[in-house]
């Protein structure tokens, strides 16, 4: 499979890489795409008073590919602005279940709003079920380039297990790794059905930093209206 | 060598109704559900229990895995009329 000499090159590249410039903690990705959905998204990661939110609208556009684009904001001491631009497409490559694994990939443009800074990003996609237990993991690989910024390569990684409790309810741990990001901490997750084909998932945790690089503590919260 | 492939079984939807509406696998096998839904409206195939959901657009069909699973019954609906359609996979 293509996924194979993928992994490889991330794993390959992970020690090598000089320091990212980025907070690696933001949500764990599922490489599930159903056709015919819509999505509001919301999400925030807030860390030493300070805070990113991302605001973004997607939509499937078959059973296999699902795009998304956000606008991304940052409060930064007292100051609260527009902070860059996200396009994202997720496509799922087996079905679920069909495979010990279940794989899929994404892959992400961003722009900041005024510096010339950009990032392109892709993730293999990971989830293995046992019993009522759920394993994921996304392996990203990223490129910066632009005037503000050194041209890099950078690697991040997120790991998540949860325990499927109740359809409102299910705990799990995450863990999230970068160049300067070391932190693992409890999420809860849950869905709140509204009717038919409408419902709201949220998450919410609090991840504690590993290392010195990285803040004591890391909110991180996610609210998505899918429709 | 040729691998077999897991058990199929096919499943319909019409009217907002699963035909058949218990399906039963044998225990401790992966199985490939085929879900025709033959009428013009989508339905979602929705199950906590199995850990599946799917959208199968109206007169269109879709493949969904399951298994292995234990010996036991498992509840599933179809999201968007889930009044009528109704049923549950019955491992054995």
């Amino acid at each position: 499979m293509i996924v194979i000499p993928y992994v490889l090159v991330v794993m390959l590249l992970i020690p090598g890489l000089t320091l990212a410039d980025d907070l690696a903690v933001d949500k764990v990705y599922h490489p599930y795409v159903q056709p015919m959905e819509r999505e509001v998204e919301w999400r925030m990661v807030a860390a030493d008073g300070d805070h990113l939110q991302r605001l973004g609208i997607g939509q499937s556009l078959n059973d296999r590919i699902f795009v998304e684009g956000y606008l991304l904001a940052a409060e930064e001491g007292d100051t609260f602005r527009l902070e860059g631009y996200e396009l994202e497409t997720r496509i799922q490559l087996s079905e679920q279940g069909e495979y010990a694994v279940d794989w899929g990939m994404i892959v992400e443009l961003e722009k900041a709003h005024q510096e010339d800074e950009w990032e392109l990003a892709t993730a293999l996609l990971m989830e293995k079920q046992w019993g009522r237990w759920v394993g994921a993991a996304n392996l990203w690989l990223e490129y910066e380039w632009g005037d503000e910024v050194k041209d890099e390569f950078e690697t991040a990684m997120a790991v998540q297990t949860r325990y499927r409790l109740s359809p409102a309810f299910e705990p799990a741990i995450e863990f999230y790794g970068g160049e300067n990001t070391r932190a693992l901490g409890p999420v809860a997750m849950g869905d709140v059905r509204f009717g038919a084909g409408k419902k709201l998932h949220w998450e919410s945790g609090v991840l504690v930093g590993l290392s010195k690089k990285t803040p004591d503590t890391i909110l991180r919260l996610l609210a998505e209206y899918e429709f | 060598m040729v691998m077999a492939g897991p058990p199929i079984i096919e499943i319909e939807i019409k009217d907002h109704l699963f035909y058949p509406d218990e399906v039963r696998i044998p225990a401790d096998t992966k199985v490939k559900l085929l879900v025709k839904n033959l009428d013009p409206t989508a339905e979602e195939f929705e199950s906590y229990e199995l850990n599946r959901e799917k959208v199968i657009a109206g007169n269109s069909e879709a493949i969904i895995f399951i298994g292995p699973l234990s010996a036991g019954e498992y509840p599933f609906f179809g999201e968007f009329f889930p009044k009528t359609a109704q049923g549950k996979v019955i491992a054995e």
